[in-house]
């Protein structure tokens, strides 16, 4: 095994060390650096913070948005894998069916409470349908505990995510080395089975004849 | 998935210990070559055990790492694990003359559990004794002080145990702060004229963190002192009970929060041993490479944080600026910036970017311009000479005895670095050194930090000179998410991927001492499994929690001011220390 314990002498009290003589490099050392952050901007490694922002990497972890179809409903099949992966039990997922038979299952709730989201991604990873995605916008903050519990509507992709001025996709789910897509077979997202899948559910969607109206339930007999 | 029990593995001194109890007292637990070997005593010969180990030079185990309590009674096993055998204590030990690891466990009833107390034997367990009877209700006979240390006085019952019912919520009122057995105490040396007590803490800006010191003060000088811990506890052993093992990777997080990185690659490595699964070369190059640079921010941090608290703001900047940027790589790796969740069991989330190689090595180069400004400033400074030179002094016989590991331990004269003498990840490979100071002073363990994080520097280059291509997770899939087109495409993936998700890993039945080189020393993993996808036990071994045990003992003697520093250098996070 290469390297060895080394064993640190303490640096020798020599006549300069005495005089306190290395201080004057220090002071050197800090009198550069104020000379060089005064003229030049860029020296300066602080950030003016909200003028000036950090650009962040294509996988940062912010806030979520549920991606949609491009008929505009919700990818998200209320599996509940994600609310099941979820380290901190902040999605709560209630299901419901879809008039499109295609679709079989849609969230009519899908709330992520982002008070207790630790923004690790896991749900990200969890989804089977690519669905939910997280951005870049790390700017959360909110007046009143209610308003922390981002619904549909919040959590609906917008045209804002994504706009110049908007945060930008952030962390999304992670292909891996795959064989198939190095060579192009492979399109990453659910909707490349979505049109055969809509094909072939095409007549059964026509199938099932809307519910005859329902007879009025008869008055409850009044009391005498 | 299964491994292979090895009668004796690692226990070189079976006929020794034959002799010493020839009634078969204490006998060698087979244990899977991939744990640490295992003794089994009596509760009657466990003392004497625990005696022999540490003086008996065929053995010599001077250093008490952890004391592991697990309560069986939920576990698939004999009657006996809810009757006589319901509790276990494992006291994992080491020892820095033979470089060998070692496990002494103890079964213990249901009822009314108790030992008589190490303390005598390895001082450090004093508080790890008074962890056991917080959390399991071991009581120890003799013990100085068996109070409640990480709950508050209080909470009814032992939170830990698999019978207590979680979601309970115990009031703290006045009465059950701690109160100061120092305010009380009258025994205090006869030329005391007149002392005071002062409270340090629980939020004062010298302990970095949610500690709270109380100290008793003739003048300057501090005549006694007592730390408690506990403010910052957040059942982080009880909610990896009701958690899959993936799930758990976020909270190791915010163990040790200054270098979080290495403490999730750690817990991975522990599960991994458990399944018996190999990550891929390049999973594990970058995880060095991302845990040295963790290394280099926690000793930043510790450093410039030091510097504050004796008075020399401009090192924080300096060395906050290396922080800073060290935080950019790993968010481009990973997403976030310090709560990184990088490592899966079986490797990594997702590949480093394709610049990772190039940002490393002008990453590195800056850092260590960084380095060389705080060398400029300090190292030769006498004023910090002064302030750092003598104080709080630890000997190498102290620092055994009270458990100490990494910088801390290395600063008193003892070269015990696990990524050099037990090492993982291809640490083997690579070429590093040591630093050792034998002072133990304040001012060596600055410095032994400082020559570490341009090891660290050494050890990047060099592994990022050949950083391994191929996949970062492994193809198990009963381990690792399959890849997303598998889950999109074939039901195959889709069962794997659902399994792995509703169910967690399946990791067999079995338990694993797992130990990675944290930034303030050995960082070890204790993980008991039930077979099922969620572990039935996790304890940690935090590196600080013996380091602020001993603060109390370092202190005395010394100027308040120097408590300050000494507390910064031995650098406590409340993170890692409460849990």
């Amino acid at each position: 095994m290469p390297g060895k314990v080394v064993t640190l002498e303490p640096p020798a009290e020599t006549l300069a060390v005495r005089l306190y003589l290395p201080l004057l490099s220090g002071m050197a050392l800090t009198f550069r650096k104020f000379v060089s952050n005064v003229l030049s901007r860029k020296a300066r490694p602080t950030i003016e913070y909200p003028e000036e922002r950090r650009a962040y990497s294509d996988r940062f972890r912010g806030r979520h948005i549920l991606k949609t179809r491009e008929d505009g409903t919700l990818k998200c099949v209320a599996c509940y894998m994600c609310a099941t992966h979820c380290p901190a039990d902040c999605i709560h997922i209630e299901a419901g069916e879809h008039p499109n038979l295609a679709y079989e299952k849609y969230p009519t709730v899908f709330e992520i409470d982002l008070l207790r989201c630790v923004m690790c991604g896991f749900c990200v990873d969890a989804c089977p349908k690519d669905a939910i995605w997280m951005t870049k916008d790390y700017e959360l903050s909110f007046f009143a505990r209610k308003d922390a519990v981002y619904g549909i509507p919040e959590l609906t992709e917008k045209p804002s995510d994504t706009a110049p001025d908007g945060p930008g996709y952030g962390y999304r789910p992670y292909y891996g080395e795959s064989p198939k897509r190095k060579a192009g077979q492979f399109e990453p997202s659910g909707l490349a089975v979505l049109p055969m899948t809509l094909a072939r559910n095409a007549d059964i969607n026509r199938m099932p004849p809307p519910p005859p109206p329902k007879p009025p339930a008869p008055a409850p007999p009044k009391p005498a | 998935m299964s491994a292979t029990l090895a009668p004796s593995a690692g226990v070189t001194f079976a006929p020794v210990l034959q002799r010493a109890f020839p009634d078969g007292a204490v006998r060698v637990e087979p244990r899977p070559a991939h744990d640490v070997p295992t003794l089994v005593a009596t509760a009657e010969a466990f003392p004497a055990a625990a005696r022999f180990l540490r003086d008996d030079p065929s053995t010599s185990f001077d250093l008490l790492l952890d004391l592991v309590a697990v309560d069986r009674s939920r576990l698939d096993g004999p009657p006996s694990c809810r009757g006589e055998e319901r509790f276990q204590l494992n006291a994992l030990l080491y020892s820095t003359k033979r470089n060998e690891h070692l496990r002494l466990r103890v079964a213990l009833p249901a009822t009314d559990p108790r030992l008589p107390t190490l303390v005598e034997t390895w001082p450090a367990s004093n508080w790890f004794e008074r962890e056991a009877w917080d959390l399991m209700g071991i009581r120890f006979d003799g013990h100085p002080n068996l109070a409640r240390l990480l709950t508050h006085n209080g909470f009814v019952g032992h939170a830990l145990r698999k019978d207590y019912e979680a979601g309970q919520r115990w009031l703290c009122t006045d009465e059950d702060v701690l109160q100061t057995r120092l305010a009380a105490k009258t025994d205090l040396p006869e030329d005391v004229f007149e002392t005071t007590t002062l409270n340090f803490g629980p939020s004062h800006p010298a302990t970095h963190g949610t500690l709270r010191i109380v100290v008793r003060l003739d003048g300057e000088r501090v005549v006694a002192a007592e730390s408690e811990c506990g403010y910052l506890h957040r059942c982080f052993e009880k909610m990896s009970e009701t958690h899959t093992y993936t799930q758990v990777i976020p909270y190791t997080d915010r163990l040790n929060y200054c270098s979080p990185m290495i403490n999730g690659a750690g817990y991975a490595r522990a599960v991994e041993q458990m399944l018996g699964i190999e990550i891929p070369p390049r999973a594990r190059a970058v995880r060095v490479v991302l845990s040295e640079f963790s290394r280099i921010m926690d000793h930043m941090v510790c450093i410039g944080a030091n510097l504050v608290d004796v008075g020399g703001l401009t090192t924080f900047w300096y060395s906050y600026q290396a922080r800073e940027e060290i935080y950019s790589l790993l968010e481009a790796c990973c997403g976030a910036r310090l709560t990184s969740s990088y490592a899966r069991i079986g490797g990594l989330s997702m590949d480093v970017p394709a610049n990772f190689v190039e940002w490393c090595r002008s990453l590195s180069r800056s850092v260590r311009d960084r380095i060389d400004e705080v060398d400029t400033l300090l190292t030769k400074n006498r004023i910090l000479h002064k302030r750092m030179m003598g104080t709080g002094v630890v000997t190498k016989e102290q620092a055994i005895a009270w458990g100490f590991t990494g910088p801390c331990l290395r600063a008193s004269g003892v070269g015990y670095d696990v990524r050099k003498d037990k090492p993982y990840d291809g640490y083997d490979e690579v070429d590093f050194d040591v630093p050792v100071a034998t002072a133990g002073d304040n001012f060596s363990r600055f410095h032994v930090r400082m020559e570490e994080m341009r090891q660290s520097l050494r050890i990047i280059e060099q592994v990022v000179s050949r950083l391994p291509g191929g996949p970062v997770v492994s193809d198990d899939y009963r381990v690792v998410l399959p890849p997303k087109e598998m889950v999109y495409n074939e039901m195959e993936g889709l069962i794997f991927h659902f399994k792995n998700v509703f169910e967690g890993i399946q990791v067999p039945a079995g338990e694993v001492y797992s130990f990675t080189e944290g930034a303030n020393g050995e960082l070890g993993y204790s993980i008991v499994s039930d077979g099922s996808g969620r572990p039935y036990r996790v304890k940690v071994r935090p590196p600080c929690f013996p380091l602020f045990a001993a603060f109390e003992k370092i202190v005395v003697g010394g100027l308040v001011s120097d408590a300050v520093a000494t507390l910064g250098t031995l650098n406590i996070i409340a993170g890692e220390l409460d849990r």
